[in-house]
């Protein structure tokens, strides 16, 4: 899709996009989920169900309409992956927990709004550079409360509980989109060594404080985020090693000197000898996994769905069973979309801002996918990220939206006036 | 932006990386889909550990031996023809390794990765499954096992099909007697999981004259002539070979005939060990074998450490040989069939929930001749000699077979004192080609128990196939 995409852009033709067609499949796909959950009845509300897809269906359209039709903007690949994306998370919740699915429609259109103010956010760098200390500090103070009034979940203690139960907010979700934001804000913008001190100094607070709440798998994909920014910025591949190599001395001390942390991956490869303990869910996801065969048993006639946390850690498998091995490893495909996106459009970019922003916030995407689908799966150790659109979850939709905006952004056309903004 | 976009690249190697890994995960996922499928905490197809959801399997006349109704798996109604063919058909829970419902999991449940479970769960069962056994002559060998443990095969030598596989102690898998088997101290249930013809070994005994009489002929040019003495035992290296009787001067037929150690061991020796073992490995000795997806257990020849004595002893099927039934049955099938032997079956057909016949057995030989023509067919005058002019036509009424017997002393670590009882051999009618081996566990001798088994097993068998 990028491909074809890039070669059209060259042409300076005014062919309007084939958004409708698109968006039309898309539809009839959707439409298709919520047949499949109205005929198993696995929503029990038809008025709940009838109109979760109403709303969402609306949204998408009027979202094209508005952009497509009234703005006359073009390029709708991204949008199109994340409405996607997050259609099939959206049939996942609605089938498997009936009383959550307003919440989950309700933090979908939150984050389609999160989407457009980023998108507006970006439009102007100065305004970006203005409010690049404030997201900073904002985004350290997020992460020091969640650290010293937060819930633990799971064993990490990264939640927000607020009114027993009431709503509960991941605030490290929020914190990607500032991490993103920040790192490329100050790297478009650096001048001095201290700039760039102070930034390594914010990437480290983040990586800490995520590392105290033991919420190891946010933690490394902080790290990550980080590595690819810095070497987008420097080009230098040595101090990144040196870098890589220290994160992963201090991993090992980490793993040798808490052993409750290591104890947390007893069951890394021998998952079967833990089918009933610690390799419970994994074990089932395999199983199911390939039950669903290529085509998928479809919504509602899946077993996983009774394992616990299946819609938020078990996300891949959900699909594999449901919706079909074929789906799933496409949807996977879409995060590779993503990233390959970012990469042709970054020399087209205003400036470098966008470019690293795109570039870091989509390896984010790709990296929180890869640990999601090969920690479950046993290749990789299992930290319990979650899968970025699908796994059920408010703040990280709303962070997943935010962080397409980056990758929305480097792309010209996003913009009707760009002369104002064009720096470098 | 010249810059950033060149450094963009070391993002195409991450997205390769990925995609490496996504292409590993589907490896993964396409090689071991059967098997995590199959796992019992999957309860698409297991209710509380049970697996309810197989086809029907039938015998060769499509008597029922296991079907599912109603989300519970049930079994054949005669609960003689049940314990008899348990260890054939097998449990749902996995205890009988070798047993179908078992090794044949992928095809009964119907389970494949395209299309996952959900044939399946549409049918509400798996495929079908035909088996070549019989389950009246089943039965009826059961039966003739008596009280005693041990192992009952037969085969057609011209088409392959297994239609007796018997293995005893058995049980009723409609009252598993759980509390008995698990609390068993009189070994009444010992091995009882295993089935003794695919997966058991046991020493041989004299039924290993027959191979060593195959290494006699090709090696030894003049062998027909040669006369042995035997004095009722035969010493060698200041120990001895002992022999059940006192033979004085016998022929190679004569020795064969009357089962003759100290002229085995002679023969043994004169063959020589590197010969032996050549004779042997081109029966497949110390290889495995596989019907269909049941590995068989390997049988052992081995004389690299013998001593003298050892080599003798192993000539008359001591030593460390072992040998398992079912490759006993190939091998005596391989003479029948002049050389080579008919690949034994046990899966007649599969048809999948649609109706498709998804699978038929054909007849194959298999790939290497155990025996030369010229061998084969002295071994079959050999064999036929024993019963004409040593048992008695009459312990096998009207069925003109061929075979040998066998007594295995076997060491008290092995089960007991008595030895095993052995007969192997098939009829050489042209309208009957059925072979068939017979062990009979601490049986005793191998003419007073081993062929009173074999004899009612082949005259059912006669009854139901011969014209």
């Amino acid at each position: 899709m990028g491909k074809n995409k890039t070669s059209k852009k060259r042409k300076p033709l005014r062919k309007p996009v084939k958004w409708p067609f698109w968006l039309f499949l898309m539809t009839i796909f959707q439409l298709v989920c919520m047949l499949q959950i109205y005929i198993n009845g696995t929503q029990e509300s038809n008025t709940t169900l009838f109109t979760v897809y109403g709303v969402y269906i609306a949204a998408e359209w009027i979202y094209f309409a508005v952009f497509g039709g009234f703005l006359r903007r073009k390029s709708f690949e991204v949008e199109l992956i994340a409405f996607f994306l997050t259609g099939i998370g959206l049939t996942l919740t609605t089938s498997v927990y009936p009383d959550k699915t307003y919440t989950q429609l309700i933090a979908v259109l939150m984050g389609i709004g999160v989407f457009i103010v980023m998108l507006w956010i970006l439009s102007d760098t100065k305004r970006v550079i203005k409010l690049r200390m404030p997201v900073a500090i904002l985004a350290i103070a997020a992460l020091v409360f969640t650290l010293i009034f937060g819930d633990e979940i799971n064993g990490a203690k990264n939640w927000i509980v607020i009114g027993d139960g009431l709503l509960s907010v991941q605030p490290s979700e929020i914190v990607k989109i500032a991490f993103v934001f920040v790192g490329a804000a100050t790297l478009e913008h650096l001048q001095s060594t201290r700039s760039l001190t102070k930034y390594i100094l914010f990437a480290v607070g983040c990586v800490g404080l995520l590392f105290l709440m033991k919420d190891f798998g946010t933690a490394l994909i902080f790290f990550f985020t980080f590595i690819i920014m810095a070497f987008l910025r420097s080009g230098d591949i040595k101090t990144i090693f040196l870098v890589c190599a220290g994160a992963l001395l201090g991993g090992i001390g980490i793993l040798t000197f808490k052993p409750y942390v290591a104890k947390r991956f007893e069951s890394y490869r021998h998952i079967w000898e833990y089918a009933s303990s610690s390799g419970y869910q994994q074990v089932r996801l395999l199983i199911y996994s390939v039950s669903g065969g290529l085509f998928g048993l479809g919504i509602g006639n899946g077993k996983l769905r009774s394992v616990y946390a299946a819609t938020e850690d078990l996300a891949f498998g959900m699909v594999c069973e449901e919706f079909g091995i074929i789906i799933a490893f496409t949807v996977l495909l879409t995060f590779v979309a993503l990233v390959v996106y970012s990469i042709r459009y970054a020399s087209a970019a205003r400036s470098t801002f966008y470019s690293i922003a795109a570039l870091a916030a989509s390896g984010l995407l790709l990296f929180q996918a890869a640990l999601h689908v090969f920690g479950v799966t046993d290749l990789l150790p299992w930290t319990g990220v979650t899968l970025p659109f699908i796994s059920r979850g408010g703040s990280s939709m709303m962070c997943c939206w935010g962080l397409v905006a980056f990758i929305k952004a480097i792309d010209v056309k996003t913009y009707k006036r760009y002369d104002k903004i064009a720096r470098t | 932006m010249k810059t950033m976009s060149r450094r963009a690249w070391v993002l195409y190697a991450l997205v390769l990386a990925f995609l490496g890994g996504l292409c590993f995960l589907f490896y993964t996922f396409y090689t071991n889909a059967d098997d995590w499928a199959m796992k019992k905490a999957n309860r698409h197809l297991y209710t509380s550990g049970t697996l309810t959801t197989a086809g029907t399997i039938t015998d060769e006349t499509g008597a029922i031996l296991a079907q599912t109704v109603d989300g519970k798996r049930t079994y054949n109604e005669d609960k003689t023809v049940r314990t008899a063919t348990l260890h054939v058909v097998g449990d749902s829970e996995g205890y009988i390794a070798t047993g179908v419902q078992t090794s044949y999991k992928d095809e009964i449940t119907g389970y494949n990765f395209v299309d996952g479970i959900y044939d399946i769960k549409k049918y509400g069962k798996g495929n079908d499954l035909q088996l070549t056994i019989n389950a009246e002559l089943c039965a009826t060998a059961y039966n003739a096992l008596g009280k005693n443990k041990g192992t009952v095969g037969v085969y057609n030598y011209k088409t392959g099909e297994l239609v007796c596989v018997v293995s005893k102690p058995s049980y009723d898998i409609q009252n598993k007697p759980t509390e008995n088997i698990n609390n068993d101290k009189t070994g009444a249930y010992e091995g009882v999981y295993l089935n003794r013809f695919f997966s058991g070994v046991y020493t041989p005994g004299s039924t290993f004259k027959i191979i060593t009489a195959a290494a006699a002929i090709d090696n030894i040019p003049d062998i027909s002539e040669k006369t042995y003495k035997c004095t009722g035992e035969y010493k060698v290296d200041g120990s001895s070979v002992k022999c059940m009787g006192k033979h004085g001067t016998v022929s190679f037929e004569r020795a064969l005939n009357v089962s003759c150690n100290s002229a085995f061991a002679q023969i043994a020796l004169d063959v020589g060990a590197e010969n032996m073992t050549k004779e042997t490995t081109a029966l497949g000795f110390n290889q495995s074998f596989s019907i269909g997806k049941i590995k068989l257990a390997k049988s052992k020849y081995d004389v690299t450490n013998a001593s003298k004595l050892d080599l003798a002893w192993s000539g008359v099927g001591q030593y460390t040989n072992l040998v398992n039934p079912c490759h006993m049955l190939m091998i005596i099938g391989a003479i029948a069939n002049g050389g080579t032997a008919v690949q034994p079956y046990l899966v007649e057909k599969i048809t999948t929930q649609t109706g498709r016949v998804s699978y038929a057995a054909e007849t194959t030989l298999m790939p290497q001749a155990m025996f030369s023509a010229t061998t084969a067919k002295e071994l079959q005058e050999l064999l036929r000699s024993n019963v004409k002019n040593y048992y008695g036509d009459s312990k096998f009424r009207g069925l003109e077979m061929c075979g040998k017997t066998g007594t295995a002393e076997v060491s008290s670590e092995e089960g007991g004192d008595d030895p095993h009882a052995w007969f192997v051999g098939y009829s050489q009618r042209e309208d009957f080609p059925y072979a068939i081996v017979v062990v009979v566990e601490n049986g005793g001798g191998g003419s007073s128990v081993a062929i009173p088994v074999a004899n009612k097993t082949m005259q059912k068998a006669a009854e139901l196939y011969a014209d």
